[in-house]
């Protein structure tokens, strides 16, 4: 229930982000029953390197505080969209935050938005455009997967965002987002396998003022298509990126420096002075050895409005023309 | 739909081919469009994100009015007769254009035409014919942008406004580009609800218009905008044109001039606003607009802010320590700077004050692809982005 704007205390049912170090962050439910993987009733223990953590302790507990473990501690702290990413049960490949903000901010999201998402996998992605749009906004997700959609509809639902999704088991390429969405939405989000065949519903589902569509693939035989379909169907500003992050470790760490001098001149007894080993202390910041070199292409691009549409058709049209006769 | 109409007053976006430029359109005003003057005047009272024909005026070569158009003809429709194989032939003389720069100028100043100017320079190029298939589309493409005679007008979002900045002058913003903005307001998880801070000194209002866009029109968070100078930078904050309610929760204040309500004047902001008001009428009808914002954002500041976000010209050591006594434990700092080495102090500082955690520093590697049939590419030109500083408060 932890979801929807800020909280000081946690509340049975709230899901709490456990902080124990950069790399082991963990979500755990504040409830003192759980289901076991055989369905019956246990208490609700949750097994941390530095010890066991009862779960009900934490009600009552503020947010940003210290809880103590049996051989260590750790922090609570709210679940934000941007932990709920790193600490989601995976079901699918997700989306991380780097390429999330990029398409919230590109797809021009705003509370009171109409956003259309499919697939919607892990519901990575969904829980950064729930932010975007609520409180007047509403995110319509499709999936194809009949159990992803349940759990991801209870999961909403658990984390209090209910109000502002709708979860739908469809196949979108074949079957569109539904004449009940036809001129709704303000933008459409597409991570699918074959996006180019999704794209021709999406212009229905658009508004007649226009809209922004993002569409994240892999791979960029998929972009190409994408792009093609995009551009005979009137879109422009067709944009194609990726956005890798790169986080750093910050440590002063003490560097030797070799005395070179002494041998400049003759041997006086007084070497052994001369190899005292002097350090020198420097701050850096030292990236991680190995991460991410690639994610996906986000692809994002405009659906002009109406009266605009005709003019943008031909000018792609007379573009495309141009690039067969090559 | 009545917001898509273009009014006078309105802000709008001018977009010839990938140039961008903000400008207020006033009665009978002129924008300047590179070398181009052009007359406005025909803009107002249609809709935005129709397409505009630059039109010479009679009699002024440098002015030029706009007609708004149904149909562009695309100079992809120019008729090439053949094309070499390679360039093998080419040579780099200076010599394959047999036109004048003058005969060129005279052209334009004639009829601004791109279809027209691209193919006179096609047919007086030695070369163009030996060109390969790729390196004659290129070639037109690049004359074309250099004639191309139509105009976009857009309504101002903050992709635009932000791409826009940084095409222009990334100093404008302080260096931000799209994806630190994405990810800054990411990680600050601002939204619908609460009370945001924000100090920024030099972001052309980027910063608080990308924030006051979050919170939304209709909804209850306030965003609290410190700055330094006497007036706020806000460009891109006046540009969105949001209307007067949602404005209202943006607070500008002064830094120097908060701090100082805030410590040494306590009583002023301490006492209920209405009954103030009926106690003294006179007095708070005499107190400056800018007293009276201070006063409301310390009542905000005193009951604590769900977030905090730094964009500083200046080192944000001390902005971050005297600013952050105000975020509520358990909510996101985030600081933004073009160079890693004041994050690095600044992340070593938080680390000795005991009360952050998950503290992070990141930067993005972004670039755009050129996506065509048999011609995909990461774009040629790509920028460098700038550092983000991440962590959480703990309650004390």
């Amino acid at each position: 229930m932890s979801f929807d704007g800020y909280k000081t205390v946690i509340e049975e049912g709230d899901t709490v982000i456990l902080y124990l170090t950069v790399s082991q962050v963990y979500s755990v439910q504040a409830e003192a029953k759980t289901l076991s993987k055989k369905g019956v009733e246990v208490d609700n223990v949750f097994q941390t390197p530095y010890g066991a953590l009862k779960c009900s302790d934490l009600i009552g507990k503020q947010y940003g505080s210290k809880i103590t473990l049996s051989k260590g501690w750790g922090y609570v702290l709210q679940p934000t969209p941007e932990l709920w990413t790193i600490t989601l049960p995976h079901r699918t490949q997700i989306i991380y935050t780097p390429d999330i903000s990029m398409i919230v901010l590109q797809l021009e999201l705003a509370p009171g938005s109409i956003v259309i998402e499919s697939g919607t996998g892990s519901g990575s992605l969904s829980h950064a455009l729930i932010r975007a749009i609520k409180p007047h906004g509403h995110l319509y997700t499709f999936d194809f997967h009949e159990n992803r959609v349940k759990l991801v509809e209870e999961e909403f639902n658990c984390h209090n965002l209910g109000a502002f999704v709708t979860v739908t088991q469809r196949d979108v390429c074949s079957n569109g987002f539904g004449s009940d969405l036809d001129n709704k939405a303000d933008s459409v989000f597409l991570d699918l396998p074959h996006p180019w065949l999704a794209i021709p519903h999406a212009v229905n589902s658009i508004k007649e003022d226009g809209g922004r569509i993002c569409s994240f693939s892999p791979c960029i035989e998929q972009v190409q298509k994408s792009c093609e379909a995009l551009s005979r169907l009137g879109f422009q500003e067709i944009q194609t990126m990726e956005v890798l992050q790169t986080s750093y470790s910050v440590q002063t760490k003490r560097l030797p420096v070799l005395n070179l001098d002494f041998v400049k001149t003759e041997k006086d007894g007084n070497e052994t002075k001369g190899k005292e080993r002097d350090v020198v202390k420097s701050v850096m910041a030292v990236p991680p050895s190995t991460q991410p070199g690639h994610t996906g292409y986000l692809t994002f691009a405009t659906l002009p409005p109406v009266w605009a549409r005709k003019l943008q058709i031909s000018l792609n049209q007379a573009q495309e023309s141009g690039n067969d006769l090559n | 739909m009545e917001d898509s109409t273009i009014k006078v007053g309105d802000f709008i976006i001018v977009q010839r081919q990938g140039y961008t430029k903000l400008h207020k359109l006033k009665a009978h005003g002129t924008l300047s469009l590179g070398s181009f003057n052009v007359e406005m005047d025909n803009v107002a009272g249609e809709k935005y994100s129709e397409t505009f024909q630059m039109k010479n005026f009679p009699g002024n070569k440098r002015l030029f009015t706009l007609e708004r158009v149904d149909e562009i003809a695309s100079t992809t429709s120019i008729n090439i007769e053949k094309s070499g194989i390679d360039n093998r032939n080419i040579t780099d003389d200076g010599q394959s254009q047999n036109l004048t720069t003058e005969e060129i100028a005279e052209l334009k100043s004639q009829q601004l035409n791109s279809n027209n100017i691209v193919e006179k320079l096609i047919t007086n190029s030695k070369t163009f014919n030996s060109k390969t298939e790729y390196s004659q589309e290129k070639y037109i493409k690049k004359k074309e942008k250099k004639y191309f005679e139509y105009v976009q007008i857009r309504k101002p979002t903050i992709r635009l406004l932000a791409s826009m900045f940084y095409r222009q002058d990334p100093t404008k913003t302080l260096g931000i580009r799209i994806d630190d903005l994405s990810q800054i307001l990411a990680y600050s998880n601002v939204q619908s609800q609460g009370t945001h801070l924000l100090y920024d000194s030099g972001t052309s209002g980027l910063m608080p218009a990308a924030i006051m866009n979050l919170i939304g029109r209709d909804t209850s968070a306030h965003l609290i905008h410190i700055h330094p100078g006497n007036e706020c930078q806000k460009t891109a904050l006046v540009a969105m044109q949001f209307p007067q309610e949602q404005l209202e929760r943006c607070i500008n204040v002064n830094i120097y001039s908060v701090l100082r309500c805030y410590y040494q004047n306590k009583t002023s902001y301490s006492e209920e606003p209405e009954r103030k008001k009926a106690k003294l009428d006179e007095e708070v009808a005499k107190k400056p607009a800018w007293q009276k914002d201070n006063e409301r954002a310390c009542r905000l500041l005193e009951m604590g802010v769900d977030s905090l976000i730094v964009t500083a010209k200046e080192h944000p050591l001390s902005i971050v320590d005297e600013l952050v006594r105000f975020l509520k434990g358990g909510r996101s700092l985030v600081v933004f700077n073009l160079s890693r080495e004041p994050l690095q102090d600044l992340y070593n500082h938080l680390k000795e004050k005991i009360d952050f955690v998950y503290i992070k520093i990141a930067c993005n590697f972004m670039r755009n692809y050129q996506v065509l049939p048999d011609r995909t590419h990461p774009e040629v030109n790509m920028t460098a982005g700038g550092y983000i500083l991440t962590a959480f408060k703990l309650v004390s």
